[in-house]
């Protein structure tokens, strides 16, 4: 594949000095755009049995229903010319409803959930879609400032189908009242690239009277090297 | 203007949902020979990043690596002083090629960062189409020092004037 270089303000500014923690930890020379024939033609090939049951239904994985709103979320992960990403790994993970992670250095002073850990994974499949069921986090304060609060979001991390199409993003939900405020979704200087991670309401994808259905579309960089003359 | 799908931090809270792919990982089933590859992450005062993510790419090691979840991979989270530590396979690899391609997420860090890891004493150095793209004065920040018995060290700056070297690949 083919990596065009991406126009300024699509990603994030790596220096957002809003956000803290990126003051000494974004890096400060600009990218150095190489070819390299490995990262844009090849990739990591994980063996079916990664993939374990209820994998895809972060509902199930503890001994009863876990707290808060059942959600089903699904979209289609495609390239710069619409093609779909097959079979490709992807990675979930979130707050539970209350805005608290199972995970030993998350201090918030909200409760776990013992039925609700909040993490996933699954593949795409031949038409590059996905598909979870999980539970609609809750927004959360980090301390970055006085009373910063994230707006709800789920992470995703995605493998693509060339090694140079690894994308780590995080998914958040429609008319969220914290997107002004917050440093990490505003890091993203394009309004149009900030407004590509939020989901939408699908009332398609509803499930009847157990789950709201929620898309988000992905589009990772790169297309098809065209043939020299096309 | 381009339609991607932009990128977000990691943010702190990655280690549980990515523990299944360092796990898998942790054993090592290969027949190739191995080296340990160590080094600690480091911000731009010189503090250890403790919460950061690495993953390395091994596409030449796949093949003698097949019996592993995921075959030529590894990902390990930093630990307390920002330190890594991969055990990697290194079989005999095309001319120029890194021992491993490196892949760094983080905290603060608002998209992930590829580099590559290339071993100083690899006689083949000079051949390498990725360094020769890299200003000379930069390249030894791809190199891992020999540290004897098959163990080197690399540590990674995402600031200063070590900053190590991240690509876009095109």
């Amino acid at each position: 594949m083919k990596f065009d270089a991406v126009e300024a303000g699509i990603y994030p500014d790596l220096i957002h000095p809003a956000y803290k923690s990126t003051l000494k930890r974004g890096p400060v020379q600009p990218a150095l755009r190489i070819d390299a024939p490995l990262p844009a033609t090849q990739n990591i090939a994980p063996a079916p049995r990664i993939l374990l049951p209820h994998d895809a239904d972060l509902t199930r994985r503890g001994q009863g229903q876990p707290l808060g709103e059942k959600i089903v979320v699904t979209g289609r992960v495609t390239d710069e010319d619409g093609k779909p990403v097959r079979n490709s790994l992807l990675e979930v993970w979130q707050a539970n409803s209350a805005g608290r992670y199972w995970h030993q250095r998350d201090q918030h002073d909200a409760p776990l959930d013992p039925n609700f850990f909040g993490f996933g994974k699954l593949l795409t499949d031949d038409d590059g879609r996905y598909r979870f069921v999980s539970i609609k986090p809750g927004p959360y304060p980090w301390k970055n400032h006085d009373k910063a609060w994230r707006p709800a979001h789920i992470h995703f991390s995605l493998f693509g189908n060339v090694y140079a199409q690894r994308l780590v993003t995080q998914m958040y939900f429609p008319n969220d009242p914290l997107f002004p405020y917050d440093p990490i979704f505003n890091s993203v200087p394009d309004e149009a690239a900030r407004l590509s991670l939020v989901s939408r309401f699908s009332l398609e994808h509803t499930v009847g009277a157990e789950m709201l259905g929620y898309e988000f579309d992905i589009v990772l960089r790169g297309r098809d090297a065209t043939p020299f003359g096309l | 203007m381009s339609t991607i799908t932009t990128s977000q931090t990691i943010g702190p809270f990655s280690h549980e949902g990515w523990q299944w792919a360092v796990d898998g990982c942790a054993s090592l089933s290969t027949s190739a020979p191995t080296i340990v590859l160590e080094g600690v992450v480091y911000d731009g005062d010189g503090n250890p990043v403790d919460d950061a993510q690495i993953e390395a790419w091994l596409p030449h090691a796949a093949a003698s690596e097949a019996g592993q979840e995921i075959p030529g991979f590894r990902r390990t989270p930093t630990g307390a002083r920002g330190e890594f530590s991969l055990r990697l396979s290194a079989p005999a690899r095309p001319a120029g090629e890194p021992v491993a391609y490196i892949t760094v997420f983080a905290r603060g860090l608002t998209r992930h960062q590829f580099t590559a890891v290339f071993l100083e004493d690899d006689p083949a150095l000079a051949a390498s189409g990725i360094l020769e793209q890299v200003p000379a004065a930069r390249r030894a920040t791809l190199l891992a020092r020999a540290n004897g018995a098959g163990s080197y060290r690399w540590d990674i700056w995402l600031q200063t004037d070590k900053e190590t070297v991240f690509f876009d690949y095109s």
